[in-house]
């Protein structure tokens, strides 16, 4: 059974939050994950740490990446049979607007999983889903874990 | 336009970098100005990890070096004015990974500038820059000039 099955059985998203609290620098983030009509939601919390432009104010883009590609392998992880951290191949982001100093939200779609090779895409957004902040895609080398 | 010589830049680039709260976070630091190449310097710290078995950096933290290097070298292109320029686009191929507990450098120069956008790519690596961890590409509009007037002038290595 996938993560995702026994995640969706959980209703404080425990398993997801092991995942992110395993990996330094997402715990370093404060990334949250919750479960959203068997989807799930990524948050990067409001934090004046990841400013980038102090004069907008406006995050990184860079942290806003980071974050992006974090919910991406966390999404595959959710989808494995066998869970195991996947070793990201690229990443391709596109900046659409800035990033105020607020709360940031994040969801991925499994364009493919291959045997070894899974593409996402990756929207991240503030104030609506469907005026996305970034757009990216990324692909990522999985275990063999059939 | 007068080149800015590489004393001028680095005090340039070195203002603008240590005013990025998320950089100075990280502890992101101009390491050297070459010409028109900018090498930054990411420490390593255990809090970057993303692969905590083996100690190796997260992707995510070279997405955010490599988008501050490749993004502030684009003041050092000496075909065009310094600008303000938020990033376009940024891709990253990881072509290996970071080894645990070593420094990581980037280095990025335009290799193409046009009235308002800036292409640039870089690389990061930690031992040599023959032997990348990561390629990046990407691209930077420029939306307004930089004022400069406050800029010491610096004739010992200028152009």
């Amino acid at each position: 059974m996938a993560l995702v099955d026994n995640v969706r059985n959980s209703p404080n998203s425990a398993a997801l939050e092991v995942w992110l609290q395993k990996v330094p620098y997402a715990a370093f983030l404060g990334i949250k994950a919750e479960l959203n009509k068997g989807n799930i939601l990524f948050i990067l919390p409001e934090n004046k740490k990841f400013i980038g432009n102090p004069s907008l104010p406006a995050l990184h883009g860079g942290v806003i990446g980071a974050f992006m590609e974090q919910a991406a392998a966390l999404h595959l992880i959710a989808n494995m049979d066998k869970p195991a951290l996947p070793k990201i191949i690229n990443f391709s982001l596109d900046y659409l607007r800035p990033a105020r100093l607020r709360d940031t939200y994040a969801k991925c779609r499994l364009s493919r999983q291959g045997r070894f090779i899974s593409n996402i895409t990756i929207t991240a957004w503030q104030e609506h889903v469907d005026q996305p902040n970034a757009i990216a895609r990324a692909h990522f080398l999985t275990p063999d874990y059939k | 336009m007068p080149v800015l010589s590489n004393s001028q830049k680095y005090n340039l680039v070195k203002i603008m970098n240590d005013h990025i709260p998320h950089a100075t976070l990280l502890g992101i630091q101009v390491e050297r100005i070459d010409g028109e190449e900018l090498t930054l310097k990411l420490p390593y710290q255990t809090a970057l990890v993303g692969d905590p078995d083996a100690g190796t950096l997260h992707g995510g933290v070279l997405t955010v070096l490599l988008d501050q290097t490749l993004g502030m070298a684009t003041v050092c292109c000496d075909t065009t004015e310094p600008s303000v320029t938020p990033t376009l686009d940024l891709r990253v191929d990881h072509l290996s990974v970071a080894p645990p507990g070593m420094d990581v450098f980037a280095s990025a120069r335009v290799y193409k500038a046009t009235r308002k956008i800036l292409f640039v790519e870089g690389y990061a690596y930690c031992e040599s820059k023959e032997n990348p961890i990561a390629r990046a590409t990407g691209s930077w509009v420029r939306v307004a000039d930089v004022d400069l007037s406050w800029l010491v002038p610096n004739d010992q290595d200028a152009v």
